[in-house]
């Protein structure tokens, strides 16, 4: 469409970003300043490269804090090299020859888009623009009007420009926007009055209302799957994920061949049946003590953060306080120190100044201390509770895992007792049922007979131990990494506060020793 | 035969007794004998005794008329109850004289009962019908507080006849109430009256009170609006040591050390507090000095309500003079002797030498008190003891008096006209609008409102001795003040004024205290920050600087503080620019920015060229960055203009940034601060501008003290008041003319005529001549009537007089007096008759012209009857 063809194209460099950020950027005083001690790139805010020529997008990922972003009137191609600016809220493209929408799934903040005039001829890839308001697509090639729905997802969307693409010229083009995008106010530049929305509302509500009933049917979906998947996180962070359930019988016969082999025996149903009951009911006992004392865990936690919490907060109030009271002297002794005429007194002061500076790092110094001190105790007795009853949850698990165990042994005994008594009925050629060949290929002598059954055994026992030595080193692992944290965190607290007070100490020395100078110099 | 016998005594009894009262009561007796005679069981002996005492008993009947004097009272307007009593309250009477005897027979140690005192008509009224339960229209006289507060403030209290007796008159409330004034027992009557109207379970009380209740003297009372309601400390409750809280750092003080000193605080305290008890003692024997010789024996009547009605948890008495309650063990009150309602009189029969606080007011019990009635809602606690009465009512006074009367003798309504209070009356309350209360080193004055042209209501003036010769503050409220003023408060001492508003004030002004109006004087001005724009709480000045407070800014400023130096005189001509003067600024926290950014504080000191920042704590923080720039503007050594060096900007960073660094960062951030220091320097200088404004405003507010009416006040709102007027005219005159046009003289001729077609010429002449001949008709058949009427009368007139003259001689003076009351009557008729004729004649030609005309001039024949005028 518009396009400079006398011109070269030319390439985004360097010479050209900083040639515009020279000439965008501040005037007068503050020009020379900045000129003096040259604009980086990631301070500027507002960046416009219009009517350059420019080819493809390039360079600009310096521009890490850049919210307006002019490009219109260029050559451009293709949207690309934006993934850095994540600031952007203003992005111009018009009048370029785009001829699709790409390269846009990192700019979440973007709130005004201008494609006007280039060749896109489909609404899509604007998935991560979730706060659009402004959408300028005039000009363009869009000719299917079913797609406009699309633009449904943009809650926040109020302006849109479609004119001069094929879709503007269908009769219902005006009416059926303002039915499917209802919170549109205006359109192609043109407010939407209330009567033309009531009437684009009449005329397509048969459509508009299925529509909307299939977009709450997602919602729910969605709003259900988030809530199971809420749900199981909740129990992971329990370690019992997945036990509320025969999740785990399930899966000890999943991969059993063998033992649903076996099942197939005359009077092995029913043995499976009460077993699976019981062994579910167990699981299920596992379940509702985990989330106990994963509850349990959360109070222990939530009380020693807000002791700690507390403890820390009075502590910052003395040194504050402290602080404070510092400051009201030191602002005062300096002005007088500067007043003073005075050598001898001056040094005096300075001196005693000094002694001041001294006097409150060490308070503050002291009043760090025992706040560790303090902390060290509580942190420390902290983790024995919460190692206590970690183990506490592990034992129990275990007993309870052990009950599955003693299930699967009897289960397995009773097993093995049926498999004997068909194989002892086939020997002796009782057998009334028909067996499917694959079982019967195990009744062949006893040792298969009791390998089969005892490897399928050896599956469950060995399923059970997994998912038993799953949750005792998770609850560990979670157990060791939390006391870590907090050791780390009351470390890293220490240290910062630390360094504050020196570099406070160090600042209040060196007003000081500038005056000092300066004193001395006169 | 016994009971014949019996009988026979009976009778001899009631007849005996029936004598001896005729002696003393005359012969209004006669008609209760029968009610008595059944039911007497005195024995004869007895009786003669009763005789005997009785005869030597007089009653005494005080002449001295009660304090304001009688011809004061006018007895003509008051209604025919007033005036007389009915069989009822005649019954009643008899009643209570009879109990009355029977009491001071078993009782003679005891004074007489007050029962039956003497109304403003001379008629002895008994003291419970003189309660006239009402419950006032006034919500605020719902509540027995304000209510005993009106009766306090309406009433000027006069001191009994006699101290030491029940006084002989007591008026109905109605004439109290005209008068405004009243002793103790007439406070009570008719506070105990709107009580029991407001559904209260209140009495009257006959009793001893001291000294200073009965002269309602409150001179050693400290005054209730001086006490100050005291603090309630809250004690924080320690929390118990929760888990994992941390342990306090150990105490490494000498605990020997805290031990003297506490030890030497506590002998210094008990050194205080020996001085204080001593001075105490002081003040105690100056107050024990005047000791009345009469206590005890002082006559005051008050009101007592009992719990149970109305939610009321205890019973107490109210002091009806000064509006108080007491706890029923109050050392004011020494002693009861009778207590009524609008029911029932109750005789106190425990012995008060613990004054009131030993009395058991459970009026159930026959024991404690001795009922007039029987038959009211108080149940009998035992009915066992009424029994054990009964069997031996020789020496029982109480059946005596209950057995005489018919069981359902109840009382008689009141004689007393329903108490009515004008809403005028009401609003004045006082007597002139205007009382004065004396307490302890203190005088309360309060006023009607919108007696006084500048708005005041009351006055507390605080004394500092207890002669109130030396003013220590006053205290004067307003109310309907158009500029709000709500109360000043003058501190005499310290010459500090302080005066509050109401919400309304065209500055918003909350408080304004100062020494003096002049500006630039020590003054707090605090404002109501919801009602203004920039959200200002508080302006504080001295001669030297300003403090300004807020709240609820945009810009997060809270606190602003000027410091003048020597003021420069005529402010108004200087601008902002030119005085350069140290504006200290601090900020609320915005929880939009990062701390690091927030600024808390910023000091410019414009004579130094210095501007100070510091900034907002950040959470985890104890120290806060600060940021100092110098605004020098140098040349430096080529002679160009120095922009902005390092130097220029002295900042401290909790955490060192990049971009804070840059030069133009500083730059830009001076720039701004240069243009917000203007700004500030411009505010301070408007804040002066209003200070003076507003004390303009204040002198002036205080010289014309409008007063506001409010828009529903109907009688003070004069625009209101005219425009209803008008309103009332207008409405009147529609209505005239209404009446008037509804009239149709048209209608019946009208009627004659085919209905929906117009009128024809012809058959508008012929209607007119036919309503004129109609109209002319009526007159003449009227004037006829009238002139039938007189003649019939004439003629039954001479006939009566020929029949008189044939049988005067045998006529009897009835007869006589019958015929000439004929005479005149028939007289009287003929005369009306023709005047009412000779009116008709002329005024008939009148009428029919006046018809004439109208019928000229209505709308349905003026166009065809035009042509013919």
């Amino acid at each position: 469409m518009h396009q400079l063809c006398d011109m070269e194209p030319r390439v985004m460099d360097d010479d050209m970003l900083k040639l515009a950020v020279g000439e965008q950027g501040p005037r007068d005083e503050a020009g020379q300043l900045a000129k003096q001690e040259g604009i980086l790139f990631k301070d500027v805010l507002s960046l416009q490269l219009d009517f350059q020529n420019i080819l493809r997008i390039d360079n600009l990922w310096q521009f890490e804090n850049l919210r307006k972003l002019q490009l219109d009137n260029n050559t451009i191609e293709k949207i690309e090299g934006l993934e850095k600016l994540t600031r952007l809220v203003w992005l111009d493209l018009s009048f370029n020859n785009i001829e699709t929408i790409e390269g846009l799934d990192t700019l979440v903040n973007l709130e005004d888009l201008s494609l006007f005039n280039n060749r896109i001829a489909k609404i899509d890839s604007l998935d991560a623009l979730v706060k659009l308001q402004v959408l300028s697509l005039g000009n363009n090639r869009i000719g299917n009007l079913m797609k406009i729905i699309y633009l449904r997802r943009f809650k926040d969307l109020r302006t849109l420009s479609l004119a001069g693409n094929p879709i503007a010229a269908a009769e219902d083009y005006r009416m059926f926007i303002c039915a499917y995008l209802p919170d549109l106010v205006y359109l192609d530049f043109r407010r939407i009055d209330d009567h033309t929305k009531e009437l684009a509302e009449v005329k397509h509500q048969y459509s508009t209302d299925e529509l909307k009933h299939q977009e709450n049917l997602m919602q729910a979906r969605l709003e259900d799957e988030q809530a199971r998947r809420e749900e199981l996180e909740e129990h992971k962070a329990a370690f019992v994920e997945n036990l509320n359930g025969s999740f785990l019988f399930d899966s000890m016969y999943a991969e059993d061949v063998e033992g649903s082999k076996l099942a197939s025996l005359p009077g092995v149903a029913e043995l499976m049946e009460t077993y699976k009951d019981k062994f579910v009911i167990i699981c299920l006992n596992i379940f509702e003590y985990g989330l106990k004392q994963q509850e349990k865990r959360k109070a222990e936690l939530d009380t020693f953060n807000e002791r700690v919490q507390e403890a820390v907060q009075e502590n910052q109030a003395q040194g504050r306080h402290r602080t404070a009271e510092f400051e009201e002297k030191h602002l005062l002794s300096l002005s007088t120190i500067r007043g003073e005429s005075e050598l001898t007194d001056i040094e005096t002061k300075i001196a005693d100044q000094r002694e001041d500076i001294a006097e409150l790092s060490n308070a503050l110094m002291t009043l760090e201390m025992q706040l560790v001190e303090q902390l060290e105790e509580t942190i420390n007795m902290f983790e024995r509770n919460i190692v206590d009853l970690v183990e506490l949850f592990i034992e129990n698990v275990q007993s309870l895992m052990a009950q599955c165990r003693d299930l699967e042994n009897h289960h397995h005994e009773k097993l093995l007792e049926i498999a004997i008594n068909i194989l002892e009925k086939i020997v002796k050629g009782e057998l009334d049922e028909d067996l499917p060949d694959d079982v019967r290929a195990l009744f062949v002598d006893k040792d298969t007979i009791v390998n089969a059954v005892g490897a399928s055994h050896d599956m469950h026992l060995l399923k059970i131990d997994n998912r038993e030595d799953e949750l005792v080193t998770r609850v560990n692992s979670w157990c060791t990494h939390l006391v870590d944290k907090i050791h780390k965190d009351e470390m890293t607290r220490n240290r910062r506060r630390v360094k504050e007070i020196n570099q406070y100490g160090d600042h209040v020395q060196g007003e000081l020793d500038s005056l000092e100078c300066g004193d001395i110099l006169d | 035969m016994e009971v014949l016998k019996e009988k026979v005594e009976e009778e001899e009894a009631a007849e005996r007794e029936d004598a001896a009262e005729r002696a003393e009561r005359g012969e209004k007796m006669m008609r209760l004998m029968e009610v008595r005679k059944e039911e007497t069981t005195m024995t004869q002996e007895m009786l003669r005794d009763l005789e005997r005492k009785l005869s030597e008993i007089e009653v005494s009947i005080p002449e001295k008329p009660s304090t304001f004097t009688k011809d004061t009272i006018d007895i003509s307007k008051l209604p025919l109850s007033y005036k007389s009593n009915t069989p009822k309250e005649e019954h009643l009477l008899q009643v209570a004289d009879n109990f009355s005897r029977q009491y001071s027979l078993l009782c003679p140690d005891r004074v007489p009962l007050f029962l039956h005192p003497l109304n403003e008509c001379e008629v002895p009224k008994f003291v419970s019908t003189t309660i006239r339960p009402t419950l006032m229209p006034y919500p605020e006289l719902y509540n027995w507080d304000t209510c005993a507060q009106f009766v306090s403030d309406f009433l000027a209290m006069l001191p009994l006849p006699d101290p030491l007796k029940p006084p002989s008159y007591l008026y109905s409330s109605t004439t109290v109430l005209k008068h405004q004034k009243g002793n103790c027992f007439d406070f009570s009557t008719l506070l105990c009256s709107m009580l029991i109207g407001a559904g209260y379970d209140a009495y009257c009380v006959n009793g001893y009170g001291s000294q200073d209740l009965c002269h309602m003297d409150l001179t050693r009372e400290v005054c209730p609006l001086t006490v100050k309601p005291k603090e309630t400390v809250q004690e924080e409750e320690k929390a118990p040591p929760k888990k994992y809280a941390i342990k306090p750092p150990r105490d490494l003080s000498s605990r020997f050390e805290q031990e003297q000193e506490m030890k030497r605080q506590e002998e210094i305290k008990a050194a205080e507090e020996k001085r204080w008890r001593q001075e105490e003692e002081r003040l105690m024997e100056v107050d024990s000095a005047k000791t009345d010789p009469l206590h005890g024996l002082r006559v005051h009547s008050w009101v007592l309500v009992l719990s149970g009605k109305r939610e009321v948890p205890e019973s107490f008495f109210i002091d009806p003079f000064t509006a108080r309650s007491y706890s029923t063990q109050d050392d004011n009150f020494l002693g009861i002797e009778s207590l009524w309602n609008h029911k029932n009189y109750w005789i106190n029969m425990q012995d008060c030498w613990n004054c009131c606080k030993d009395l058991i007011f459970d009026l159930g019990d026959p024991v404690m008190w001795e009922y007039l009635l029987l038959g009211t809602d108080k149940p009998l606690l035992s009915p066992a003891e009424e029994e054990d009465n009964g069997a031996n009512d020789d020496d029982d006074v109480e059946n005596l008096g209950k057995e005489d009367e018919d069981k359902s003798f109840d009382m008689p309504n009141s004689w007393v006209e329903q108490i009515e209070i004008s809403p005028e009356v009401f609003e004045t309350r006082c007597p002139n609008g205007k009382k004065v209360i004396q307490y302890k080193k203190a005088k309360l004055e309060k006023w009607a409102p919108y007696l006084n042209n500048n708005g005041l209501v009351c006055r507390l003036t605080t004394y500092e001795d207890l002669e109130c010769t030396k003013t220590l503050e006053i205290k004067e409220w307003y109310q309907n003040r158009e500029d709000m003023l709500e109360l000043k408060h003058i501190n005499k001492t310290t010459g500090l004024n302080i005066d509050y508003f109401k919400p309304g004030h065209p500055q918003a002004l909350r408080v304004h205290s100062y020494t003096s109006m002049q500006p630039e004087m020590d003054r707090v001005m605090e404002f109501y920050e919801k009602a203004r724009v920039d959200g200002l709480i508080k302006r504080e000045e001295t001669p030297k600087t300003m403090t300004e407070y807020y709240q609820g800014r945009p810009d997060f400023l809270s606190y602003r503080h000027i410091n003048f130096g020597p003021r420069v005189k005529k402010l108004v001509l200087n601008s902002a620019e030119s005085n350069p003067r140290p504006v200290v600024e601090r900020f609320f926290r915005n929880p939009a920015k990062p701390a690091d950014e927030d600024v808390a504080e910023r000091v410019f000191l414009i004579l130094d060229e210095r501007i100070q920042l510091r900034y907002h704590c950040r959470e985890d923080h104890i120290t806060a960055s600060k940021r100092e720039f110098l605004r020098r503007t140098e040349v430096d050594s080529k002679g160009n203009k120095i922009i902005m060096t390092p130097d220029m900007c002295i900042s401290f960073e909790v955490e060192p940034m990049e971009h804070t660094k840059k030069l133009l960062y500083q730059y830009e951030a001076m720039m701004k601060l240069k243009n917000e220091e203007k700004l500030s320097r411009h505010q301070a200088w408007e804040s002066e501008l209003e200070v003076l404004e507003i004390l303009k405003l204040r002198e002036e507010e205080e010289e014309a003290h409008v007063l506001t009416t409010s828009i529903y006040d109907t009688k003070r709102n004069e625009k209101s008041k005219e425009y209803r007027e008008a309103m009332e005219r207008v409405m009147h005159e529609e209505h005239l003319r209404q009446v008037e046009a509804q009239l149709d003289y048209l209608a019946p001729f009208l009627a004659q005529l085919p209905p929906g077609e117009k009128l024809t010429r012809w058959q508008a002449v012929r209607l007119k001549d036919e309503c004129l001949s109609d109209f002319k008709q009526r007159l003449i058949n009227k004037a006829n009537l009238i002139q039938a009427r007189f003649e019939k009368e004439t003629q039954e007139l001479q006939k009566q007089q020929q029949w008189y003259q044939e049988n005067q001689v045998t006529l009897t003076p009835e007869d006589e007096d019958l015929y000439l009351s004929y005479c005149s009557q028939a007289m009287f008729r003929i005369r009306i008759l023709e005047q009412r004729l000779n009116r008709h004649k002329e005024l008939a030609p009148l009428k029919y012209l006046a018809l004439e005309e109208k019928l000229y001039k209505d709308p349905r024949l003026v166009e065809l009857l035009k042509v013919f005028v």
